[in-house]
């Protein structure tokens, strides 16, 4: 058979410039639109387009990865064909090593691939936002007897040097690859959507290993390919968005809140599915005032709720007020909090009169100045919150902080409040919460 | 280890005063609380309760609850021991016959009462909402050496609904049930009854057994004197039986402080889960005093209500004090009061359904439609610009052309115009 119906997914990313969200979770793992994880959209577009044999390639804190994905009920890939599994790092008879990178984490693997006796193999990132129907993909491969094909998507050039930058000639194959160059020639970009003749990946992949590289399919592999002359583009137009960095990740989620948004989550020929949580319908109480938000199973609202996005179990208690911000599973926001501009981890605690967001924002975090200075404040996963201080912008907080950690009350705009080292005041430093 | 047991679900009834809203399902498949339906109740009691044998008895309509059970994963229900079995009438190489009545239904379930080798049988209604521990039902009923216990909970205010009352000795031992309609507030049965497997199984045995279960079974035993007592329930218990006490049930939820709560974490009410997006309100909707599931859209105004998976509110649309099922959309500038409104109706532009005082009752189903409610039956569509009164009942499938003008006034039915002929 020649079709493609295998599909391995890179899901190993570290995610840095995610600050704080990455800490304890993979970059797919990472929660996002209310009830989904970032991973989802990708298997989803994998079942979607039938292909129900699926890789997932993790190393990076795999463990919420592993507890999302469980056995793939969800996706419909609890299957006695296929299925999902999740590739993890291995001790091997003569090759121990973590994934040295992308392309050396599917070399590690290649055994996966070559018991298919695949002709073809698709290849997918698990941190991008999209709906996409893969066959398209490739039935261009197949047809135009490409060794690989690239989907590609338009974005402003000035925005494209985060991205693999393609050059394209006249019929469609690409003439050069530039993985992140400093001066983009165009905005056409990779979108980390590969398909690829199994022989020729392979090869490549077989003299890449033993090669100092960084191992890495943007870096090395696809420009050796795109060397031999036979990579094809495929030009995919609708919305794709890749959740590189903590304010990409704030726009995509806020994009879904607009009237009529460029990526409707609900979509009944193309659903994006998701383990569901057991919670009752979101509850909204007779003084809550809901404002362009998105509401989920399991939430409570009490005080007012504007223009955010609340996980199951978040809570918003009378007097309140949630603005311009996005709360995870099961944090407390009591009464009379102000939550402004903020992203806050699942199980935080904001006491009562906290005001988290709040000033100027023109001072860039302490901690990651490159990565937190567009004002958002974030919070990270069971941190508590004393009732009554306020914390600035661009402010980080850690994960797991409590209530004594904040010695001066206050947290300004600017500050990464970290949790204080075990020893000396007998507090451990190990995580309270093994999962995320 | 706890004694073997072996729960029947009743889920076969039809629901004679749920007209539109029984006609397609049985009373145990109603859509509840913004994603449940009915069953979901007794199926997770049971499982919380350590329970997973489970029959569920189905007659009338039951391909709802079917598909709804299915294997029975949402409840953990898919076992290699025990599970879930959905448990039909069936033809027989003798004497076919439907379910004639609750006893009958068990009688011709024999096989798998003895099957299951149960120590004790617990047989509940599969329309109740309420949250029962049966474990401790269970070690009481044991701890006693009872035949029978039977759940009591305070009859419903307001109701004489020919509901009788079960009468008592100061320890709980059951003196009789009166045979007349028990006042409101007094112990009637709750609809669950735990039998001693072997006095159960010995009386389905009887040749000419009547096919009623509590006539024809439980009160001949109270009549000979065997250990029957009384275990008042003392939580939440609604039986949704009539349209009324589906609305009230429904509306109970939106206190704030709710008599019956779904979010207590240690029981949880499960239910299969619908691949949809979180509920949004968006533009200029305004959401209050609501549960709202997800796939719900609101750009008007909601109150007091309750949205199913998939309804839309479109701009300038009010909602409030209603119940609105799955992929309902109420169009630009319509407006629901006080109404149920079952799956997929289309509520045309600047339509206005139900409100305003209660009038007078249904013409046709007095009894059963009195308080005001509007009722809309599944895939109706309503003219824009139309008037649906209250105390009215659209039927299933109704086309804006079965409108005879632009109004269904106070109290009237409206019915599709095959269905007339």
């Amino acid at each position: 058979m020649s079709f493609v119906s295998y599909a391995m997914i890179l899901a190993g990313g570290l995610g840095s410039r995610l600050c704080l969200l990455s800490e304890k979770r993979a970059k797919p793992a990472v929660p996002f639109g209310g009830k989904y994880r970032i991973i989802d959209f990708t298997l989803s577009n994998a079942v979607n387009s039938g292909i129900f044999d699926v890789g997932i390639l993790t190393q990076y804190r795999p463990l919420s990865l592993r507890d999302h994905i469980g056995i793939g009920r969800p996706w419909d890939l609890d299957r006695k064909r296929g299925g999902v599994e999740l590739l993890q790092p291995f001790q091997g008879w003569r090759d121990t090593d973590w994934y040295r990178g992308t392309a050396d984490a599917v070399w590690q693997n290649w055994l996966e691939v070559e018991e298919r006796n695949a002709e073809h193999l698709l290849v997918l990132s698990g941190d991008h936002v999209y709906r996409m129907d893969y066959r398209p993909l490739i039935e261009a491969h197949l047809a135009r007897g490409a060794e690989a094909t690239i989907a590609t998507f338009e974005v402003p050039r000035e925005q494209a040097s985060q991205f693999g930058v393609v050059r394209v000639d006249g019929a469609g194959w690409i003439t050069g690859f530039l993985e992140k160059p400093q001066d983009p020639p165009s905005g056409r970009i990779s979108m980390g959507v590969y398909v690829f003749h199994t022989g020729v990946l392979r090869e490549a992949l077989e003299q890449d290993s033993g090669r100092k590289s960084a191992h890495d399919f943007g870096k090395d592999i696809l420009p050796a390919l795109v060397e031999r002359g036979r990579v094809l583009a495929h030009p995919v137009p609708d919305y794709w968005q890749d959740i590189g960095t903590l304010d990409s990740y704030y726009g995509a989620n806020m994009d879904l809140l607009s009237r009529e948004p460029a990526f409707p989550l609900e979509d009944p020929r193309w659903p994006i599915f998701t383990p569901s949580t057991e919670n009752p319908p979101a509850r909204l109480g007779p003084r809550a005032r809901v404002r362009s938000s998105i509401v989920t199973h399991g939430t409570i609202v009490n005080g007012t709720v504007e223009h955010s996005i609340l996980f199951p179990g978040a809570v918003v208690e009378e007097g309140a007020v949630v603005r311009g911000s996005i709360v995870m599973g099961d944090s407390w926001i009591g009464p009379n909090a102000v939550v402004d501009r903020s992203i806050l981890d699942k199980r935080v605690h904001v006491g009562r009169g906290a005001v988290i967001g709040h000033g100027d924002a023109t001072r860039p975090n302490r901690a990651c100045p490159e990565h937190l200075n567009s004002g958002l404040t974030i919070v990270g996963k069971a941190a508590r919150i004393p009732e009554g201080i306020t914390i600035g912008r661009n402010a980080r907080i850690a994960p797991d902080v409590a209530e004594e950690d904040f010695p001066g009350g206050n947290v300004p705009s600017g500050e990464a409040l970290e949790r204080p080292k075990g020893g000396a005041d007998g507090k451990s430093t190990a995580p309270r919460e093994a999962r995320v | 280890m706890n004694p073997p047991i072996l729960v029947l679900i009743l889920a076969g009834a039809r629901g004679d005063r749920l007209h539109a809203l029984g006609r397609l399902r049985t009373a145990s498949a109603l859509p509840y609380g913004g994603k449940y339906r009915v069953i979901d109740f007794a199926l997770s009691n049971c499982v919380h309760s350590g329970l997973y044998r489970i029959g569920v008895l189905t007659q009338y309509a039951p391909l709802s609850l079917h598909g709804h059970i299915g294997i029975g994963r949402a409840w953990d229900l898919d076992r290699r021991d025990g599970g879930i079995r959905l448990l039909p009438a069936y033809v027989r190489q003798r004497e076919t016959n439907w379910y004639r009545g609750t006893a009958d239904a068990l009688v011709q379930n024999r096989n798998v009462i003895e099957d299951a080798q149960a120590r004790h049988i617990l047989v509940i209604s599969g329309d109740l909402v309420a949250k029962v521990d049966f474990a401790r039902l269970i070690e009481r009923h044991e701890q006693r050496g009872a035949a029978l216990t039977i759940v009591t909970a305070p009859s419903p205010a307001g109701a004489r609904d020919g509901r009788r009352a079960v009468r008592t000795d100061g320890g709980g031992r059951v003196l009789g049930m009166p045979d007349e309609a028990s006042e409101p507030g007094s112990d009637v049965p709750a609809s669950i009854y735990l039998f001693q497997a072997r006095e159960l199984r010995a009386r389905l045995e009887e040749p000419g057994l009547g096919p009623d279960l509590v006539h024809d079974v439980v009160e001949p035993m109270i009549a000979e004197g065997l250990p029957v007592v009384a275990q008042p329930h003392d939580g939440y218990w609604r039986q949704m039986d009539s349209i009324e006490a589906y609305y009230e049930a429904s509306m109970e939820l939106l206190a704030p402080y709710p008599a019956l709560n779904l979010h207590d974490p240690d029981w949880l009410i499960y239910t299969p889960s619908e691949d949809r997006a979180p509920a949004i309100v968006a533009g200029d909707g305004d959401a209050a005093g609501c549960l709202m599931a997800h796939g719900c859209r609101v750009e008007g105004t909601v109150r007091r209500s309750i949205l199913f998976p998939g309804v839309h509110v479109s701009p300038g649309a009010v909602v409030e004090d209603s119940i609105v099922m799955h992929d309902t959309r109420v169009l630009d500038g319509a407006r629901v009061s006080r109404a149920i409104v079952d799956k997929a109706v289309r509520i045309g532009k600047e339509a206005h359904v139900g409100g305003g005082d209660a009038g007078r009752p249904n013409r046709e189903y007095p009894a059963d439609l009195a308080s005001g409610l509007a009722v809309i039956g599944k895939r109706a569509e309503i003219p824009a610009g139309s008037r649906v009164g209250p105390n009215t009942l659209v039927d299933i499938g109704v086309r804006e052309s079965d409108f005879a003008g632009r109004e269904a006034a106070s109290g009237s039915v409206v019915r599709a115009r095959e269905k007339q002929r």
